[in-house]
């Protein structure tokens, strides 16, 4: 297995395992036995979705905040 | 069994005597060797209280040992290792004394037994550190070098200020827990939370780590914040508004560390967040939350000093430190691209790294708090920290769009020491027991490698990667800066010394100008008095007849020029004697006219 990253047959294989590997650890979840602290935690396939969720949350509102704060590199000089 | 000497001392002592040694592998041997000294010296401290000495009125205890300053102690000293051997190449003694001085300094403070000896060690620390950052000696770092002095000068001075109040409510300078009601304690608590550089109060950090040496940035990112935190649970442990403090800490890091472009100030805004956990964990305050504290802070050390190694060895190589610089380095750079992702798994939390076994032990005591929010912003803040290091940042570094960059491997002992931490690293995740065992409250209550906290966490973790490369498009690098709270001191700044050259200077320049006049006057007067004299009267003649007598208007302008410009003209003949003949007949005149009167 050629490992070049330029290579989209490989970037493929790769993406292939991500998904993979998600819906192998969300089927887990419904067989393991949580010890839930909270009610929301109960679903099983709980954390996938906030990690999703956080990151969307996170990527668009850095993107946001960063409009109101981020300047030029010499702004200080 | 020797006596054993304050580990403080081996690195302090041991450092000053580096200029003695002139042969280059015998430096580097004898920088190795004093870290090993203080290991095999922290070794044979049993727990209790010594190393007591008076000064003055005061005793000060320099040790005392028990877990938790022994869990600090241990992983200082094994940075302190790993750092040097990253640093070995560095030629100049003055940039070795600087870091043992702070490593010294720093396991002072975490042995302190009182706020005496606290305080001193404290301030070598945050001028040791100062010291570290001037070696980069570019305009940015002298800058940024200037300003971290003056936040930790004041950090100082409240944290003085503090402890000087606390002796005189209460009369004891015992450092154990303090109770936050009692004058001085909140002085106190302001100074610990400087450094551990808790917004809005931590614009220094990611100020100023980006702008030191390659080398000197490692020790930095180690010792003051950690230091911070082991005060703040020997201190303040259980106080819940640093929970509070901390989540929102972890979050604000997160937020800013995905806007940045400078790969280390990326890092330094991971550190804010990590050391949120921390502090989190300070707040709630049970002795699960105090374990995962302590843990979590020994492998914070450990994957953050890789993470700083692995950067600077990619700036280094390639001379390049921004994100918008850099990519396509995995071709290159192969090996250090393999020990960063251990400290990139390591911070995220992924299963068999040290983070995945110190930073849960935290988000399951602030779930056993029942307050969701706060367990919902760490967990959040966990899955940041994978977004911006786990994947924005090796992504922009190794990987995208290829910059063309002519680069190879790190010399040896850089490769050695990442080498190093990220075996300690793993080792750490797979036998976590090795960490557990030196906890402050053994047996630790917390089992990671569950099968619920493996799912959960992976969950996370790939659902996070998903999302990365989903919208890649939006997570690109821009050459911005983006402003912190240290805005309003630099600005502030700015306009203060604005105010002081020009409005005030002018004031004061308003103030004094009649008495300069005056001055100058004098001593134009003085030249030639004679002359001066009848210039003066010609002058008076000339403004109240119009002329000077016996000349029409306009040649009396001329004369009246003519006379100023030849002024002093020839110098009257000196006459000492004449001179002073005339002073006291003026003197005698004026005093009769008083006395008849």
């Amino acid at each position: 297995m050629k490992i070049s990253f330029d290579d989209p047959g490989f970037i493929k294989k790769l993406k292939y395992l991500l998904y993979i590997s998600i819906v192998i650890f969300i089927l887990m979840g419904f067989f393991v036995d949580f010890h839930p602290h909270f009610g929301w935690e109960e679903v099983p396939a709980f954390f996938a979705i906030y990690g999703f969720l956080i990151c969307v949350l996170i990527i668009f509102g850095a993107k946001a905040i960063g409009r109101l704060i981020q300047r030029r590199e010499d702004y200080y000089d | 069994m020797i006596e054993p000497v304050h580990p403080a001392f081996i690195f302090i002592i041991g450092v000053l005597l580096l200029p003695l040694l002139k042969i280059k592998r015998l430096k580097q041997i004898y920088l190795l060797l004093l870290p090993l000294l203080a290991l095999i010296d922290l070794y044979s401290m049993p727990y209790g209280t010594y190393w007591t000495y008076q000064l003055m009125d005061y005793t000060l205890t320099l040790g005392r040992v028990d877990s938790l300053s022994m869990v600090f102690g241990y992983v200082f000293v094994i940075i302190a290792f790993c750092a040097m051997l990253y640093a070995l190449h560095v030629k100049e003694n003055g940039q070795h004394l600087s870091a043992y001085l702070y490593v010294g300094s720093a396991l002072g403070v975490v042995f302190a037994g009182d706020l005496i000896t606290l305080y001193i060690f404290w301030e070598i620390m945050a001028v040791a550190s100062a010291v570290i950052i001037f070696y980069q000696r570019t305009d940015k770092a002298i800058g940024a070098g200037m300003r971290y002095i003056l936040v930790h000068a004041t950090g100082g001075i409240l944290l003085l200020g503090g402890i000087i109040m606390y002796m005189n409510a209460t009369g004891s300078y015992v450092f154990d827990h303090l109770d936050y009601g009692v004058p001085g304690t909140l002085l106190i608590l302001l100074g610990f939370i400087i450094n551990a550089a808790v917004p809005p109060l931590h614009a220094w950090l990611p100020d100023a780590y980006p702008e030191a040496t390659i080398t000197g940035a490692v020790f930095l990112t180690a010792f003051t914040t950690k230091s911070a935190v082991y005060v703040l649970i020997r201190g303040f442990s259980g106080l819940e508004i640093l929970m509070w403090l901390g989540a929102i800490m972890a979050v604000y890091g997160v937020i800013y560390a995905f806007l940045e472009n400078d790969i280390r100030r990326v890092l330094a805004y991971c550190i804010v967040s990590q050391v949120g956990y921390m502090v989190a964990g300070v707040g709630i305050g049970t002795d699960l939350a105090i374990n995962g504290t302590a843990a979590h802070a020994f492998c914070h050390i450990l994957y953050k000093a890789l993470l700083f190694m692995g950067a600077g060895a990619v700036i280094y190589t390639t001379g390049k430190k921004n994100l918008t610089e850099l990519g396509g380095l995995y071709k290159t750079m192969p090996l250090t691209l393999i020990l960063f992702m251990f400290g990139v798994f390591s911070v995220s939390g992924f299963p068999l790294f040290n983070g995945f076994v110190s930073k849960s032990i935290i988000i399951t005591a602030a779930g056993g708090m029942h307050n969701s929010i706060v367990y919902a912003m760490l967990i959040g803040a966990g899955v940041g920290t994978f977004l911006y290091v786990g994947l924005r940042l090796p992504y922009f570094m190794f990987f995208g769009k290829d910059a063309g960059l002519k680069a190879k491997e790190p010399p040896l002992n850089m490769l050695m020491g990442m080498g190093l931490v990220a075996f300690l690293c793993l080792l750490i995740g797979v036998y976590p027991q090795i960490l557990y065992n030196i906890l402050p409250h053994s047996p630790v209550d917390y089992v990671p490698y569950t099968a619920s906290h493996v799912i959960e966490e992976m969950q996370l973790l790939l659902l996070a990667a998903f999302a990365f490369f989903m919208f890649l498009a939006h997570v690109k690098k821009a050459e911005t800066i983006t402003l912190d709270t240290d805005w309003f001191y630099r600005k502030g700044g700015r306009a203060f010394m604005w105010f002081i050259t020009n409005p005030l200077a002018k004031g004061s320049e308003m103030a004094l100008a009649p008495f300069l006049s005056m001055k100058d006057f004098l001593i134009w007067f003085s030249k030639n008095p004679k002359r001066a004299f009848f210039l003066g009267l010609d002058l008076l003649e000339y403004n109240l007849l119009g002329k000077i007598h016996g000349l029409p208007p306009e040649e009396s302008l001329e004369l009246l020029n003519r006379e100023k410009s030849t002024y002093p003209g020839k110098p009257v003949h000196r006459d000492p004697v004449g001179d002073a003949v005339i002073v006291s007949l003026i003197f005698l005149f004026i005093y009769t006219i008083y006395y008849l009167l």
